[in-house]
């Protein structure tokens, strides 16, 4: 068996152990629902004070300041849990004693960081999608099923862009233990910037101009575009080109970082230090 | 000084020469030599600060030496650090290192996955060694409802999960009760007796006789000393006891007196400190039998209520290897 194969054979151990513990903090994933449920709600009421004129339509399509809403918070949430995931079970380890644990075994570190996130990237769009779809039944929010795929592409192009912050995130907080909030304070320009909840026509022009290359931005349009205005690959083909190499990019940083943090810490010898 | 030697390193488990590791300007390994054979339970002797735990997590790769190499079973851990990891085990010196909100056996299961054993033998791998630490009845509660001790030989257990080559334990008993210790001192010796080589961080003295093969002292990140328990103990300072005395009269100088001319030419006898009159410290002198000392206070109708050494011959040898003033 080859190296890669070992090391791949090890993720479902990490779903597993995420899972039983997630699983033994079960009112977390009932107030999970139900802040989505409230943030769902908030926003139904605000969109009924909410010219559907004022926003902008896809493919043609008018929709509600709701339906717009949505997609910006299901993806924002999923760009929250993305970010602080990685950094905090890195954090966790550190204070639960764990890390120098799991690095004694012979497991490298790009498994440790695939393996922290990989429960959250099958639970968070689980979850966007029961989200999603709670709303478009309580609300009668009109979704494009045609649209399904190809925003689920936009969606796994725009994956290793968040975890390339996660893992960045990570990084920082290997080497600075707190105060690691830089990385999710840029996450957040980029977010308001990118008109996760209201049009990015309403900024000043340079930010709209910005959010052309604004990874957050090309996502949550690519997919309002696919599961509201029903976009197909065609559409969606020149958005995911746009951006697979910033996603690539942020990978590649964010996983340099870490594996940079990482020996800085045997060298120094502060592995276990929190 | 005995140093340590990595000259005859043919067979050895561990073998480490001249390792060196700084932090800054504090210099926590000077260069150290260590050599573990297979089957042997080698002690790392030191008090607090020596570099014990510093070497072992060079030992583990955990930690990059600033100067000197290791090697596991002839291959150096700096360039094959990982693919080494299936060759050791590691008992950490704290209870924190498993996931508390699972079970003991969860925690051995993912273990064992982090060292690429597939799910079914992992499973069937964690029962065998829940039962042998003794944990089987507590398999499926959640570790964090485990008591010290029981944590520490869930800790044992995982570091048995490979069956390591390599066995490194790190203060593994100062925070457990005796039996708790015996339990895991006995569960480590086993795994010794099965063919893995053992290094065993201590700072309590008393632990390494009957434990280990070979000693090696720690001091200020030095080696001071390597060789057996045996030769360690023949380093001892002369032996002291402390006595509880009475001649049946209310204590004091009249009995002190009558108990110094008894022992004249076999040792010398002192107030203990604290101002009870009853409590001397007998310091025998060289060749002088315990015995005949307490005999020739029996013979002076000076009756011994009580004695005890007031350190052991190890701690001396200890002591006299680490102290500033003998050292």
């Amino acid at each position: 068996m080859t190296a890669l194969a070992v090391e791949l054979r090890k993720l479902p151990a990490f779903v597993r152990r995420d899972f039983l513990v997630a699983w033994s903090y079960r009112m977390s994933f009932v107030s999970d629902l139900i802040n989505l449920a409230g943030q769902a709600l908030v926003f139904a009421f605000i969109g009924k004070m909410i010219d559907p004129d004022q926003l902008p339509t896809f493919q043609g399509q008018q929709v509600t300041y709701l339906e717009f809403a949505a997609i910006g918070i299901a993806l924002g949430t999923f760009i929250h849990f993305g970010l602080q995931r990685v950094s905090t079970v890195i954090r966790n380890e550190q204070l639960m004693g764990t890390l120098e644990s799991l690095l004694a075994t012979p497991t490298r570190s790009a498994t440790l960081q695939i393996g922290s996130v990989f429960f959250d990237l099958i639970y968070i769009p689980l979850q966007t999608a029961l989200f999603l779809t709670a709303i478009a039944v309580t609300f009668g929010l009109h979704l494009e099923p045609a649209g399904i795929l190809p925003a689920t592409a936009v969606l796994l192009v725009f994956i290793p862009f968040v975890w390339g912050l996660g893992v960045l995130s990570a990084a920082a907080t290997l080497t600075f233990r707190r105060g690691t909030n830089a990385v999710a304070l840029g996450a957040l320009l980029l977010a308001l910037g990118s008109g996760l909840y209201f049009p990015v026509d309403l900024l000043p022009q340079w930010v709209v101009t910005a959010a052309e290359l604004n990874p957050i931005a090309l996502a949550v349009d690519g997919m309002r575009s696919a599961l509201l205005g029903g976009a197909g690959w065609s559409e969606i083909g020149p958005i995911v080109a746009k951006l697979a190499p910033l996603s690539a990019l942020s990978l590649l940083v964010g996983l340099g970082a870490f594996r940079l943090a990482l020996r800085r810490e045997q060298r120094l010898g502060t592995l276990g230090l929190y | 000084m005995t140093g340590g030697s990595a000259g005859e390193s043919l067979g050895a488990v561990v073998s480490a020469r001249g390792l060196s590791r700084t932090f800054g300007a504090k210099v926590a390994l000077e260069a150290v030599g260590l050599e573990v054979r297979e089957g042997e339970l080698h002690a790392l002797l030191g008090p607090n600060g020596a570099g014990k735990t510093t070497l072992i997590r060079i030992l583990l790769g955990l930690l990059e030496p600033t100067g000197g190499a290791v090697e596991l079973l002839g291959r150096e851990v700096r360039r094959y650090g990982k693919e080494l990891g299936h060759l050791v085990g590691f008992v950490p010196s704290g209870d924190r290192s498993f996931y508390l909100r699972i079970s003991g056996l969860e925690n051995l299961v993912f273990f064992a996955r982090m060292r690429g054993i597939p799910r079914r033998r992992a499973l069937e791998r964690s029962h065998e060694l829940l039962e042998h630490v003794g944990l089987a009845a507590a398999a499926k509660e959640r570790v964090g409802v485990y008591s010290h001790g029981m944590q520490k030989r869930l800790s044992v257990a995982r570091a048995l999960l490979g069956e390591p080559k390599l066995l490194l334990v790190d203060e593994a008993t100062h925070d457990l009760d005796p039996d708790g210790a015996e339990r895991v001192r006995n569960l480590v010796r086993l795994a010794c007796a099965q063919g893995s080589a053992v290094v065993w961080a201590t700072q309590r003295l008393e632990e390494i006789r009957g434990l280990a093969d070979r000693v090696t002292l720690l001091h200020r990140g030095r080696v001071e000393f390597l060789g057996s328990v045996h030769e360690l103990t023949a380093l001892a300072r002369p032996r002291e006891h402390v006595l509880r005395l009475t001649n049946g009269r209310p204590a004091g100088p009249t009995m002190h007196l009558a108990a110094e001319q008894a022992l004249r030419g076999q040792g010398t006898l002192v107030p203990a400190g604290g101002g009870d009159s009853e409590h001397y410290v007998l310091l025998l002198d060289d060749g002088v039998v315990l015995g005949d000392a307490l005999s020739a206070l029996s013979a002076a109708d000076v009756k011994v209520l009580a004695c005890r050494e007031r350190r052991s011959e190890i701690e001396d040898a200890f002591l006299s290897l680490t102290s500033e003033e003998l050292g």
